[in-house]
């Protein structure tokens, strides 16, 4: 019986379960590394159990302490959210061993789907396409090399390498001709190696001018298991999805099924539970290929709620619960959209940026959904991932969407720390994101020496005006300031500016 | 009302012109709207509203959509980046306090010492005046943009 869950997580994910936990009636348990004290997720939360440590392994990764947070307090389920120990299969077995609720699929499931090869194989025996390839099982490492060689030699070019552990494009190679074969392949080998302890590397031919289509899907413990639909997610920078829509732009109600039954005949054949994500590439002849499943709650899963309905965080704690999903058959309504604020400098090759948020005013109004885990007089540290917010707007048609999420980004008021808005609001004007034609290279294919912001002189001399007219007027004497490292919340100890200017 | 910006071409005088309750710059105009919201009318008689906010010597301005960062320098100094205001120009360590609350002071004066990134920054008066409040005790560790004390100008 799921009566208080431990989040296992922080920042904006971490809020959306607190709040769905608020809802459901369960009881809800944070937990908080030393630097997150004062976060918004800690305020959500029943009880909070601060860790010990610095560093993120020390923290939210330490499984012992987390499972003990959770007997402490006498959480009997725990959610791990996305990222962290989300797809750890052994953490989930500890939790199970432990007397506690796992809210996601079997470690098992973890264990198939979070090797790549094995997942292939899977699936290929399921019935669901993969992309062509081959996995190399050559054991003996000098013969690897020349193993992996004749299987390009079969696969053609251009193809990309993968490690089998891999993940965020770590051990991944594109090859466009043969003679770069052998370094590209030591490269990836080397990378997978040093990045997961795992160096089995297998080939998949380059599918250019490919959509990424993701479909989500819900299975319980009373022999159902559906999908939810797709999720465009073709516009990525660096393998980082920034822009992601619901229903996609292109899909037919044809194409849908037959995505949809793909990602079922997966999930099933891993015996799936809970809510999941399978990722396909939509070659530009139609065809779809399996890419992975990912075993968890996804950073882009609103804009599904928002077209279906679900509350799929919502249907995760019923189904770990062991009652049946609560939704019928898939309704699509409308159209969401869904940009990932980063505080990055979209004008300096996305590099991350730090900063207090002394404003943070998000847009409002009907259709629009704010997921966040800061709020103004935050700071950004360098501790964690830099995403700020999912900005994600609902409205009934595609091109009414894109229209909302303009104006959106438009009102949206982020001063104090750099951040994507502004690419983002740009991105809505490009032709591929308006005509739906986006592929996993549209990024790189519209701004190929990068992102620079449009010069508007009239502006900028209004800024200027904005900026002297402020510090004429005193502003900055009434400003409150965001709180640094070391100085938190309630406890900062300036607030206001009553130095007097000339 | 003259200030000055840094930018990417060297510094940019700005000097406003007051209009009753307007600001003005050569077909711009600006009037206070709220707290930390301005309404600028453009040469061409657009309107927007501009919000804007001050962290250490930056102003953050958005306008339509856009951001933009004007870093002021203080008058009569070489360099605000090195002397810092009044205001701790980064995080760091109050490493001494050179004046008494009350105390009166020329410009140019050493008030604070403060430790930041490794190095020592002096907290200079900015002009002639009286300090009138003193935030932060040697020790103490400081914000980016904290006001470390308060200086109140000689008439």
């Amino acid at each position: 019986m799921v009566s208080k869950v431990l989040v296992a997580n922080r920042g904006e994910i971490a809020c959306r379960i607190l709040r769905a936990c608020s809802e459901a009636g369960i009881g809800s348990v944070a937990i908080c590394a030393p630097n997150d004290q004062g976060s918004l997720f800690t305020e959500l939360a029943d009880e909070v159990v601060l860790l010990e440590g610095e560093s993120i392994g020390e923290t939210y990764l330490d499984q012992a302490q987390i499972i003990a947070a959770a007997q402490s307090t006498g959480a009997d389920a725990i959610h791990p959210g996305f990222g962290f120990l989300s797809e750890r299969a052994e953490f989930a077995r500890h939790v199970s061993a432990n007397g506690l609720i796992w809210i996601g699929p079997s470690p098992e499931a973890i264990d198939q789907m979070g090797d790549k090869m094995t997942a292939r194989q899977t699936m290929r025996a399921a019935g669901v396409p993969v992309i062509p390839g081959e996995e190399v099982e050559e054991v003996d490492e000098a013969k690897t090399l020349e193993a992996l060689r004749e299987a390009a030699q079969r696969v053609g070019y251009p193809l990309l390498l993968k490690a089998s552990s891999g993940g965020g494009g770590k051990g991944m190679r594109a090859v466009h001709d043969p003679a770069d074969f052998d370094q590209a392949a030591s490269a990836a080998q080397r990378e997978a190696i040093a990045a997961f302890g795992d160096g089995r590397i297998y080939i998949e031919r380059l599918l250019t001018g490919s959509k990424h289509i993701e479909i989500q899907v819900l299975a319980d413990r009373h022999g159902r298991t559906i999908h939810l639909g797709e999720r465009e997610c073709s516009v990525q920078r660096r393998h980082q999805k920034v822009f992601e829509e619901a229903p996609g732009p292109t899909m037919t109600p044809e194409l849908r099924d037959a995505m949809g039954q793909a990602a079922v005949a997966a999930a099933q054949a891993v015996d799936y539970e809970g809510a999941g994500t399978v990722e396909f590439l939509l070659a530009a002849s139609g065809e779809f290929f399996f890419l992975e499943m990912n075993t968890r709650i996804q950073v882009e899963h609103p804009v599904t709620e928002l077209v279906t309905g679900v509350d799929i965080v919502r249907e995760q704690l019923r189904i770990a619960n062991g009652e049946p999903m609560s939704c019928g058959d898939l309704m699509i309504r409308g159209h969401a959209i869904e940009v990932r604020l980063y505080a990055e400098d979209a004008a300096n090759n996305f590099l991350p940026a730090i900063g207090p948020l002394a404003v943070f005013r998000p847009p409002e109004g009907p259709g629009i959904r704010l997921d966040t885990g800061v709020r103004e007089g935050d700071d950004v540290t360098p501790n964690y991932d830099p995403m700020l917010a999912k900005l994600i707007v609902w409205a009934p048609s595609r091109i009414e969407a894109l229209q909302k999420m303009r104006r959106a980004l438009d009102e949206f008021v982020i001063l104090g720390t750099t951040t994507n808005v502004e690419f983002l609001r740009d991105l809505c004007d490009a032709q591929p994101v308006i005509d739906g034609s986006t592929t996993t290279t549209t990024i790189d294919t519209l701004w190929p020496k990068g992102w620079n912001p449009p010069h508007d002189l009239t502006l900028e001399d209004a800024s200027l005006l904005v900026a002297a007219g402020a510090e004429t007027l005193g502003l900055h004497l009434q400003q409150r300031v965001g709180s640094q490292e070391g100085v938190v919340g309630p406890a900062s100890p300036f607030a206001t500016l009553n130095r007097r200017y000339p | 009302m003259q200030h000055i910006f840094a930018s990417s071409e060297g510094p940019i005088e700005v000097t406003l012109a007051r209009n009753g309750e307007a600001l003005q710059l050569s077909g711009y105009s600006l009037t206070q709207h709220d707290r930390g919201r301005l309404l600028v009318t453009l040469p061409n008689g657009g309107k927007c509203i501009a919000h804007a906010t001050k962290v250490g010597d930056i102003w953050w301005v958005h306008l339509n959509g856009r951001t933009y960062r004007w870093e002021r320098i203080e008058p009569g100094s070489s360099s605000a980046r090195d002397e810092g205001g009044l205001v701790a120009p980064m995080p760091g360590k109050v490493l001494d306090v050179l004046v008494r609350q009350g105390q009166s002071v020329e410009a140019g004066t050493a008030l604070m010492v403060l430790e930041a990134m490794k190095m020592e920054h002096r907290i200079v008066a900015s002009t002639d005046g009286r300090v009138t409040q003193i935030h932060f005790q040697a020790g103490e560790q400081v914000a980016q943009g904290a006001v470390l004390l308060d200086l109140e100008e000689a008439e």
